[in-house]
């Protein structure tokens, strides 16, 4: 910055931006610390007490649910993407390389409410999956895949592949050939070498897919709210009922401010977990 | 080293002397054509150097070897069995990269026990033969280290000791020290040539320096536009170059213009302004006297003598460069085909006998000098 004092007018947006988003934080705070006053949408004076209603068992299930679902999602999704990752990456075939290309990014244009109706087409009890399994005589009754934790987290790994695709090609990307050109030198098979060698190199990229994908997870809304239909809860639907069905602004508030910190601290976790990593990315 | 050694001498004496035999072979990257039926037998324990300027298909040629693609032609042999077919890791190559490609998640000993390990040896026996082959290489004691807590000539002993630990067949190595500084790269060229000494193990050595070529290799196959344009040992090679291509890639050379004079038994003589020089008659044979001809001469072979003596064709000294063990001279001379000529003279009295601007004549020994027909 110093160096290069002309660069400054540059910065002028993201300052814009910085100085936007931390007045909206200052004001979601602010209103998580009021009282709620019934009928109003004005809060009362300074309370914790919106703090200490966190901690009922019903709210603080939904808390362990999110985590429970972002867990769930980001690891379904690691285990979806890499092999797609990987051929993204590794294949020579151009046509092949534009049709994968396709099959991960077009998710990201049809955008979270398109792709979740799409799913409860294929989900719903008389949906694509139910009609094929009732037709064929494997099932009788239409096995429930709407408003449960299956269903969500399923069309949540759709929503949320993309991200991961992403991640995990930059990451795979970054392995020199030459590693696995060695091993093979050095006398290991495709899949020794992919153990040995592939794998523990793309850690690295697996992690940061696996923070991002838990993070782009943690505030998903409309899947959860049209696939859980209320038995499915997140804290963003929680959020949205609290504030915008029951106008409680104050709890709503400090719910954010709840799920925020929750983040923080989870991707931190993360991110200390992977510190021995680190020596990999300097490669 | 005993151990290594050893392998190394079981395999050399079963079967013939042919350690590795490419056969015609032709690798095309779609419209382009990278090698054109190559032909090369590399012998046991032999220093093989694939010398040639870039893209000439030098690497091409080595991963055929190793396996990293198929030939559309011809036929691959390692101790005389085909591997056209043959993965890599069936093959039993050690190779060494130009980045070193030391796996990093993996201290110096892993890095070398992994050929070991997926050979299924023990693990009292691996650790030996690490610690025997650090020593050789001379790393003992890192062998904890992370490959990026070294520097890069440690990197690379490291490689080397990758690579040799399994015992190979052949060692293959792609431009392995171009990435080194001018000191260390020489000190490692001694080493390598020692050690491959040592293990008597088939070597097959890529490289477009000319001078790390003629130094460390029992024979040099010259490459050019995926064609193999002369092998033979390195003196061979720089004093007869089999055509023009060899004699300008490999060592400097003068070009002096001529005409054919005249045959006599195992020479031509080459006119040269008024002098005459005797050259190797192959690579003019067929040619009509009178033909105009090239004559590459190497600077030091080129001698300053009396510009009066009948031999010699004269110049003027236009400069002179101090260079230590030797003096450079530049000369301006009516034959030459570029501007100067360079003389090497190894006597410390060069800048004082013959001062700029000095008028000298020069000879050229019988056989010091090739000539080829011009173009
Ligand atoms: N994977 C590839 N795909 C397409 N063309 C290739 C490939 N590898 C090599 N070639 C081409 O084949 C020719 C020979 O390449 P090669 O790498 O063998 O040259 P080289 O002699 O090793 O050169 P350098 O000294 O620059 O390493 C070049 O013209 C190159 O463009
Ligand atoms: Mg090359």
């Amino acid at each position: 910055m110093n160096a290069q004092p002309f660069l400054r007018p540059f910065t002028a947006p993201a300052v814009l931006c910085t100085v936007g988003l931390v007045a909206a934080m200052a004001a979601v705070l602010q209103f998580s610390l009021r009282a709620y006053v019934p009928g109003s949408l004005e809060p009362g004076g300074f309370t914790l007490a919106n703090f200490s209603d966190l901690l009922k068992p019903l709210y603080a299930k939904v808390f362990l649910d999110t985590v429970w679902i972002c867990f769930l999602t980001a690891i379904c999704t690691l285990f979806v993407g890499y092999p797609l990752a990987f051929a993204l990456v590794r294949t020579q075939n151009a046509i092949l390389k534009s049709i994968l290309l396709v099959i991960v990014v077009t998710p990201l244009f049809l955008g979270e409410v398109v792709r979740t109706y799409s799913w409860i087409i294929v989900l719903g009890n008389n949906g694509f999956i139910n009609s094929v399994l009732m037709n064929l005589g494997i099932v009788r009754q239409p096995i429930q895949f709407m408003f449960t934790t299956f269903g969500v987290v399923v069309a949540l790994v759709h929503v949320t592949m993309p991200v991961m695709v992403v991640m995990l090609a930059a990451g795979l990307s970054h392995i020199d050939r030459d590693y696995q050109k060695a091993a093979e030198s050095l006398g290991a098979g495709p899949v020794r070498t992919f153990l040995t060698i592939t794998l523990p190199l793309s850690m690295p990229g697996v992690v940061a897919g696996v923070t991002t994908a838990f993070a782009w997870t943690f505030s998903a809304f409309a899947t959860p709210q049209l696939i859980g239909g209320g038995k499915v809860n997140m804290i963003s639907n929680l959020v949205y009922q609290l504030g915008f069905a029951s106008f409680n602004f104050p709890f709503a508030a400090s719910l954010c401010v709840a799920g925020l910190a929750l983040t923080i601290v989870v991707l931190t976790v993360l991110r200390l977990a992977a510190r021995p990593l680190d020596d990999l990315k300097a490669h | 080293m005993n151990n290594l050694a050893d392998s190394r001498n079981g395999t050399a004496s079963s079967g013939d002397d042919i350690a590795v035999r490419f056969d015609a072979v032709t690798k095309r990257f779609g419209d382009a054509t990278a090698l054109r039926e190559v032909s090369l037998s590399v012998r046991s324990g032999e220093f093989m150097t694939l010398l040639g300027p870039s893209g000439c298909g030098k690497t091409t040629l080595l991963n055929l070897a190793a396996g990293f693609f198929s030939p559309d032609g011809g036929e691959i042999r390692i101790d005389g069995a085909r591997v056209n077919d043959v993965p890599t890791y069936r093959r039993e190559i050690g190779m060494m990269f130009q980045n070193y490609a030391l796996f990093p998640h993996m201290s110096v000993a892993e890095n070398i026990a992994y050929g070991l390990k997926v050979r299924h040896i023990a693990k009292k026996e691996r650790d030996r033969r690490v610690e025997e082959v650090l020593a050789l290489v001379r790393l003992a004691g890192m062998a904890g280290r992370k490959p990026r807590q070294l520097s890069g000539g440690q990197q690379q002993r490291v490689a080397l000791a990758r690579a040799l630990v399994i015992s190979p067949k052949v060692l293959l190595l792609d431009e392995p020290f171009s990435a080194l500084d001018k000191n260390l790269r020489a000190s490692m060229q001694v080493e390598l040539r020692e050690i491959q000494r040592k293990l008597k193990v088939t070597t097959i050595f890529v490289t477009h320096d000319q001078g790390e070529a003629l130094s460390l290799s029992d024979r040099v196959a010259v490459m050019s536009d995926g064609r193999i344009r002369q092998l033979g040992t390195p003196e061979e090679i720089y004093r007869r170059p089999c055509d023009r291509f060899v004699a300008s890639f490999v060592g400097d050379a003068n070009v002096l213009r001529g005409r054919l004079d005249g045959f006599d038994g195992a020479h031509s003589t080459v006119a040269v302004g008024t002098a005459r020089v005797k050259v190797p008659e192959a690579p003019l044979r067929g040619v009509a006297l009178s033909t105009p001809v090239d004559l590459f001469v190497r600077p030091e072979q080129l001698k300053i003598a009396e510009i009066c003596a009948p031999s010699a064709f004269g110049g003027r000294v236009a400069a002179q460069v101090y260079q230590g063990g030797h003096v450079d001279l530049y000369i301006e001379c009516a034959q030459s085909a570029s501007d100067r000529l360079l003389v090497r003279s190894a006597g410390q009295d060069a800048m004082t006998r013959w001062p700029v601007g000095a008028e000298v004549g020069m000879i050229i020994g019988i056989d010091d000098a090739v000539a080829f027909p011009v173009p």
